[in-house]
């Protein structure tokens, strides 16, 4: 068989082309050694073992989350020869591995967060009482979806809710809610509220809500955010950059609408206030009519009183003056012949002349014999 | 035309409530007009009681993917 004469170049590229035909990508677990970060672009490390060792290259801007040497990580790549002929591993993904680990670049990247005030407490917004338009960010076949809606029906009615079927876990995960982050985001008509969730799981399981593009857009949403990632217990660093953190997913429902039986009784308690202030001024005014009808008859009765003891005098005072009674004791009125009452006997009456002489109960007319004064 | 408090939207149908109630425990009011209110007070408690007892949730899952490679 001939031997093939190559330039350097063709030997590089025809074994780029065999590694590219006969492993377009591999996974590889290590160790990163002599992780270095070049002009604010470039990811160089190593990535070893007990026995070997392997140059790595990334983009910063695929960095998810906070690496530094000593961490086991599990990469996806694409193995070639550089230029100078030095095997590299070009980095497609790259994911932390065991649970100190995770723990360790959560704390960094929190830190890190932390510093630029990610999750102050002034960046807080509050949540609206009675969302109108939920966006949900989930996997729509998890429990946690059952159980957001379940809680959610219980409490409340009358709620769109539009859900991004994500997942929630694994490489992908965290770049599937991120982008439904973004895409709630830029709607003309943005819901009222987003909640993202997921149910328990493992540390490597809830990995994707502590990388570092997710928690950015959890923090940068213009809408209101709840997170309730896994167990009561579990805190990831989207839950410190959300509006609000629910303890579980049944929790972001019960954090995100209001009960609507609570309303009620509130309704039914105002209700009730409105009855009583209502019979109350009712009550005041009745009494207050009352008391001036009692006050009127009051007065009525007192003027009739006075009236009747003013006619029961003046009747008293006319029987006294009435002449009968006079005449009953035993007087009488004398009268002359034209019928006027005798007060002046010489000048009313002479000897011969008639008088009348009027008793109680009878009349006598005499002749006067005599007149002396 | 504005819409009547009753087709009003529950959270302002709650507020309208509140605003009544408090204008009830303010002190001295009118009678005619505390009658008036008063009924605007039930009308309005029985609509909220319909809206919370009628009404569903709609819950749409969106056919957008967020599976797609980065732009």
């Amino acid at each position: 068989m001939e031997s093939v004469v190559l330039s350097v170049s063709d030997l590089l590229g025809l074994v780029n082309q065999t590694l590219e035909f006969a492993y377009p990508t591999v996974t590889v677990v290590g160790e990163v050694a002599s992780f270095k970060v070049s002009r604010d672009k470039y990811v160089f490390f190593d990535l070893k073992d007990d026995t070997g060792l392997v140059s790595c290259f990334m983009t910063v801007y695929q960095l998810r989350t906070v690496i530094e040497d000593g961490m086991r990580v599990q990469i996806i790549a694409q193995p070639r020869l550089t230029g100078w002929g030095k095997f590299s591993l070009t980095v497609r993904d790259i994911q932390l591995v065991g649970e100190g680990h995770l723990k360790r670049s959560a704390q960094l990247l929190r830190a890190k967060l932390q510093a630029e005030g990610l999750f102050d407490a002034t960046r807080k917004r509050s949540l609206p009482f009675m969302p109108q338009r939920i966006g949900l960010i989930t996997s729509a076949e998890s429990a946690a979806y059952a159980d957001f809606i379940k809680i959610l029906g219980q409490r409340w009615q009358g709620v769109e809710v539009l859900v991004a079927n994500v997942q929630v876990q694994g490489l992908e995960a965290a770049r599937q809610l991120t982008r439904a982050i973004t895409f709630f985001n830029e709607q003309a008509q943005p819901v009222d509220v987003l909640v993202v969730i997921r149910g328990g799981g493992s540390i490597e399981d809830l990995a994707a809500f502590n990388e570092e593009p997710l928690v950015r857009a959890v923090a940068a949403s213009r809408i209101p955010t709840v997170v309730g990632v896994g167990h009561e217990t579990d805190t990831s660093l989207c839950d410190e950059a959300a509006d609000v953190r629910a303890a579980t997913p049944s929790n972001a429902a019960q954090l995100v609408v209001p009960d609507a039986r609570a309303v009620l009784l509130g309704v039914e308690q105002h209700m009730n206030t409105l009855f009583t202030h209502f019979q109350h001024r009712v009550v005041i005014q009745t009494s207050s009519v009352k008391n001036h009808i009692n006050h009127l008859t009051e007065q009525m009765r007192h003027r009739l009183q006075t009236l009747q003891q003013q006619t029961n005098t003046t009747a008293k005072l006319l029987r006294q003056l009435d002449p009968m009674k006079t005449l009953e004791r035993g007087f009488a009125i004398v009268r002359d012949q034209e019928g006027k009452v005798v007060r002046r006997a010489v000048q009313q009456a002479s000897a011969g002349s008639n008088v009348t002489i009027q008793l109680a109960h009878a009349t006598i007319t005499a002749g006067v014999i005599d007149v002396q004064e | 035309m504005s819409k009547s408090k009753t087709e009003q939207p529950l959270q302002s149908q709650l507020a309208a409530l509140d605003a009544i109630v408090a204008w009830f425990t303010e002190g001295d009011f009118d009678l005619d007009l505390a009658a008036t209110q008063y009924a605007e007070g039930v009308a309005i408690a029985q609509s909220i009681q319909q809206h919370l007892t009628k009404l569903e949730n709609h819950i749409t899952i969106l056919k957008e993917r967020f599976d797609a490679a980065e732009k």
